[in-house]
């Protein structure tokens, strides 16, 4: 008779409470590893969003811009320098723009809004506000229109949840609205029919014109063609206006921005503001965002840079936003934390328990001859085959809610979205792929059954054997 | 020739605020092939001597030679390596490991012991044939009742050929006809395999049938009989 052998029997002769403490392990690991990718995935996304579509990896700027974002610490662009931080190996592009506020009115609704000025054809090597032009949009005409169609039963009752929603793509459409494969021949060209949204990007020399983000174009009621003005004040405090036409709408992923956001050529900009050859910040365009090669990226660029200028990382750039998940990551933490507490109670429950119906068993066979450290390393065998079954079975369950949550992320819709969206965020929460979190998690259940284990090994080397053929 | 030799051996406890003198100068020896029934009322000291010869438990005073070997000169880990080795246990009960079957318990000392598999199932159809459970090789102990349980214990006690099996109140929690079966088989056992037997029990039964009868009192011997008595 083997050990392991004889491990595996003892495992099963309380087969309902070995099931029970590895259940325990099982719902542990498996909420925890759920939980744990809902919310990597959502800081994830929020982070590449605002990297993306906004702020970018890495940023030139005056030194007192990141403290006091306004036209006072403008610099002026010297297109030698950028050609020279441009031939870094990790450097796509750098990409100057002008970034201030104004007062932006059409008929009679106002509203604060963010101008970005960039260079239209150079732009998209940094961020990619080109690809978020609004194509197609469940306005209420378009919904009223789609109603009147043949609509699957379940689209029909709910379209009115995703009113002005805006998308860019075909596929999107589909993925959003749920259409499952086989109606989407039936229903895509009727969709596009219906939901087509006019608007087309900037394009380079071009002027009067300006782009709006998709909350902004609701709010001020404008669309592609209608007419917005912009009152702000300039550099040095000159003041700034002018008059533009829409010339379309892109749909910016974080709400705050989304309901903000207004974009025309750096020209126009710098024209608005008064700020000739100037920028705010120039967006450097990363090959590669990992941590590690970033900072060194940016430790090569702010040595070419020069005592003039700082380079920016999207960290130091948005602190509030980190702040913001910091928080969040430490309350997910907390509850996770108690989630293996109770855990850890129950685990030791069953030791304890065990160790005290078998101690008349271990005193025979320590009588008879086996020796203590044998007895150990087959009790521990025991424990750790009945956590490990339980842990493996929570990583496996996770697996396929983890690739679906990531593939087809959960998405708000009515009531909910609006929620989202009041605390700037939006209503989309992927799931992050295994990654180190699920080491992470796996060692926790490992090292709660390692001090269960400890435990059982030292009750074992400490017991008397004629106290315990007594018991 | 002498398996067990006891010179002067005391044994206190003093767990409690009392203090217990459980064993109080007993000198005895047995000889191989005996069939010694230590007798006494409750307390007086006999589950502790066989502790004490077993190796399980170590004397306060006063010396113990098993084989050769002082007992009280061995460490811990070699205590446990003596008993597998030269004695064979027989508890009142609780004796099997309750996820084997009969005869992997009956082998169980022998695998310890690292015996070639075909010797230890040679050996183990033997003894469960001697103890007349032929036909329950494959039983758990759950699967048994109270007696053929101690027979299966004889057997793995008897199977590696220990120097002597010890045997506490072996049938304490037997009815009169099992306790009968019991014995005979270790009568024939101690007969035909010359297995030395020392048993400690209130069961007029048992000591009727022993050959020699140790009578324990306030942890002291008072009185050491051989009766003539064959089977
Ligand atoms: N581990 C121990 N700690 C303290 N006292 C003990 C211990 N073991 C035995 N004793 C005491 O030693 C004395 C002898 O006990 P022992 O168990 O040897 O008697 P016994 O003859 O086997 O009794 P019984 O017939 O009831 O089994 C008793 O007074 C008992 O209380
Ligand atoms: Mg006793």
């Amino acid at each position: 008779m083997k050990d392991r052998q004889l491990a595996w029997r003892n495992l099963w002769r309380n087969r309902k409470r070995t099931l029970i403490t590895a259940a325990s392990v099982f719902f542990a690991i498996f909420f925890a590893l759920v939980m744990r990718s809902f919310q990597l995935g959502t800081y994830d996304k929020m982070y590449n969003d605002v990297i993306r579509s906004y702020s970018g990896y890495l940023q030139l700027q005056h030194p007192s811009y990141l403290d006091e974002p306004n036209l006072d610490n403008v610099f002026t662009v010297d297109p030698e320098l950028v050609s020279r931080l441009e031939q870094d190996p990790n450097v796509e592009a750098v990409v100057p723009r002008i970034e201030s506020f104004a007062l932006a009115a059409a008929g009679n609704r106002t509203q604060g809004v963010m101008v970005i000025g960039v260079e239209p054809e150079r732009e998209s090597k940094a961020l990619n506000i080109r690809n978020r032009i609004v194509r197609y949009k469940l306005t209420t005409g378009a919904i009223e229109a789609l109603k009147g169609e043949d609509l699957p039963g379940r689209l029909e009752k709910n379209i009115e949840l995703f009113t002005g929603e805006a998308f860019t793509e075909p596929k999107d459409l589909i993925s959003v609205l749920g259409i499952s494969k086989k109606d989407s021949a039936v229903l895509l060209p009727l969709l596009r029919n219906h939901t087509s949204f006019p608007g087309s990007y900037l394009s380079a020399g071009e002027s009067g014109s300006v782009i709006i983000g998709n909350g902004l174009s609701d709010y001020l009621e404008a669309v592609p063609g209608d007419t917005i003005v912009l009152i702000g004040q300039g550099y040095h405090g000159t003041s700034a206006a002018g008059l533009y036409v829409v010339k379309g709408v892109v749909s910016m992923p974080n709400p705050e921005i989304d309901n903000r956001f207004v974009c025309l050529t750096l020209d126009d900009a710098r024209w608005l503001y008064g700020a000739p050859d100037m920028a705010t910040s120039a967006i450097i365009g990363i090959k590669d965002g990992g941590d590690k090669e970033l900072a060194a990226t940016q430790q090569r660029l702010g040595a070419i840079a020069g005592e003039d200028l700082a380079v920016r990382n999207w960290k130091e750039m948005n602190a509030l936003l980190l702040n913001q998940m910091e928080a969040d990551n430490r309350s997910g933490a907390i509850m996770i934390g108690i989630l293996y507490l109770v855990i850890a109670f129950g685990v030791f429950g069953t030791v304890l328990m065990m160790m005290a119906e078998r101690r008349r068993e271990f005193g025979m066979l320590v009588s008879i001859g086996m020796r203590k450290g044998r007895l150990a390393a087959i009790v521990g065998l025991e424990m750790l085959l009945m956590g490990i079954i339980g842990m493996i079975a929570g990583v496996i369950a996770s697996l396929p809610i983890v690739f679906l949550g990531h593939a087809r992320p959960l998405r708000f819709t009515g009531e909910m979205a609006r929620m989202y969206e009041d605390y700037g965020f939006d209503p989309v929460m992927p799931m992050l792929l295994p990654d180190t979190f699920y080491l992470w998690q796996m060692a926790v259940v490992l090292l709660i059954l390692a001090v269960a284990i400890a435990f059982s090994i030292r009750k074992i080397f400490k017991m008397n054997v004629i106290n315990a053929l007594r018991a | 020739m002498k398996v067990v030799e006891i010179n002067e051996v005391e044994k206190t406890y003093h767990d409690t605020e009392v203090e217990v003198r459980a064993v109080n100068g007993v000198t005895l020896s047995f000889e191989k092939g005996d069939f010694a029934v230590i007798v006494g009322p409750s307390g007086s000291g006999k589950t502790t001597l066989l502790n004490l010869i077993g190796g399980l438990d170590q004397p306060t005073a006063g010396e113990i030679i098993v084989a050769g070997h002082r007992l009280s000169e061995l460490k811990p880990s070699e205590l446990i390596d003596f008993r597998m080795e030269h004695v064979g246990f027989v508890f009142q009960s609780y004796n099997l490991i309750p996820v084997l079957t009969a005869a992997e318990n009956v082998g169980f000392i022998m695998s310890l012991q690292k015996w070639p598999k075909e010797k230890r199932m040679a050996r183990t159809g033997e003894l469960l044939e001697a103890v007349g459970l032929a036909d329950r090789h494959n039983s758990r102990p759950s699967q048994l009742s109270g007696g053929q349980q101690q027979r299966v214990a004889v057997a793995r006690a008897l199977a590696p050929r220990p120097e002597f099996i010890l045997a506490d109140e072996p049938t304490a929690n037997l009815d009169s006809k099992s306790a009968e079966t019991l014995l005979d088989i270790m009568e024939k056992l101690n007969r035909e395999e010359e297995m030395t037997f020392i048993f400690s029990t209130h069961d007029v039964r048992v000591m009727k049938r022993a050959r020699r009868v140790i009578t324990l009192e306030d942890g002291k011997v008072v009185s050491d009989e051989r009766t003539n008595h064959t089977v």
